[in-house]
């Protein structure tokens, strides 16, 4: 640590104030969200990254509105699985490939430090599910392979 | 980076199920994973977002930070990867300067991280040495530093001091917040850098 702000009177009240507006600007609900995050530990799963979402493309985003039942399409993919999945208004479509058959879980939360499942749908063996409805409030999924891939998305917010 | 015990204590007792101390390194690097979004000029929702992700990799990864002296830099470096990803993905970014595109912010954000990473430990050991102060100097204290800045006359009324001792009081809370921080550096470095006065 560079010795010269501290040893001056008017310097250090000067970095003091910036490291306290710094705390200042990062909103409570920021720090909360994260300490919120640390329920996730109880599920044991490699974690898939958005690599698509539709609502970042306005220009498909309207394209899917005009022309399909799909309101959104989004993707996630993890070293070992990826998972496309369709947001319509009655159900959530979803694929997992490689093509396996497997389970799928919604988790909300975490609301009080837990996450809670909301919803449970049977991967068949073409990799498809359907999950209805689809959970009112932002979810992840949590998709469960036969031969034992555990794949954690990231939070969707419907 | 230098190794900071308090963070490798963090880490071990978050592992082992303590949610206090992962609440703990949450308020310790939120300004950090805050400041690197700010940076990227990501919107709030997206910041947030970003946040989640990295919180969520911090959960994932704890048992297997096999050097958690490092975690400062793996949640910089986590946090700036994460931000790039969003970048990519088309999402909105705030209108700042037309003539900056995303690539540019890109790089300078990859240059400015470790200077990011330097200021935020920085201020961490200086709010850390403030919040042991005694209430009367951080009152005092936090009146001084307020933007626009407070005429002695209101400081003096608010802290129910006569004028003549601001200054003076001034200089012993900031003494002692100067005391604190070279404690601290001492307890992290074993000692082992000398600071002249």
């Amino acid at each position: 640590m560079p010795d010269d702000w501290l040893n001056d009177d008017d310097r250090l009240l000067a970095v003091l104030a910036d490291a306290l507006n710094d705390a200042r600007a990062v909103p409570p609900g920021f720090v909360e969200a994260g300490k919120a995050a640390y329920a996730w530990r109880a599920i044991d799963a490699e974690l898939a990254a958005l690599t698509y979402d539709s609502a970042a493309d306005l220009e498909l985003a309207g394209v899917l509105r005009a022309d399909s039942a799909t309101l959104r399409a989004l993707t996630f993919a993890g070293a070992d699985l990826t998972i496309e999945l369709e947001l319509t208004a009655e159900a959530l479509l979803g694929q997992i490939s490689p093509v396996e058959a497997g389970d799928v879980t919604a988790y909300s939360g975490p609301v009080t430090d837990e996450v809670s499942a909301i919803g449970t749908a049977v991967i068949d063996e073409l990799g498809f599910f359907v999950l209805r409805p689809v959970p009112g409030e932002p979810f992840r999924l949590l998709c469960r392979t036969a031969s034992g891939t555990a794949v954690l998305t990231g939070v969707v917010s419907p | 980076m230098r190794s900071d015990p308090v963070v490798v204590r963090l880490v071990a007792r978050a592992c082992d199920g303590d949610k206090s101390a992962w609440d703990e390194l949450v308020e310790r690097y939120a300004p950090l994973v805050w400041s690197i979004c700010r940076r990227h000029r990501l919107s709030t929702a997206d910041s947030e977002d970003v946040g989640q992700s990295v919180w969520l990799r911090l959960v994932e990864n704890l048992p297997g930070l096999r050097e958690p002296a490092a975690l400062p830099g793996w949640v910089a470096t986590t946090t700036q990867r994460e931000c790039l990803r969003l970048l990519r993905l088309g999402r909105r970014i705030e209108p700042v300067d037309p003539l900056a595109n995303s690539k540019d912010l890109a790089d300078d954000g990859r240059a400015a991280v470790d200077e990011d990473l330097l200021l935020q430990e920085r201020r961490h050991a200086v709010r850390s040495a403030f919040a042991g102060l005694s209430e009367r100097c951080r009152r005092l204290l936090s009146l001084l530093v307020e933007d626009p800045p407070k005429p002695y006359g209101e400081i003096s009324d608010a802290m129910l001091m006569p004028i003549g001792s601001i200054g003076p009081t001034r200089t012993r809370c900031l003494d002692k917040l100067r005391a604190a921080l070279i404690g601290a550096e001492f307890e992290q470095t074993g000692g082992g850098e000398r600071h002249a006065r």
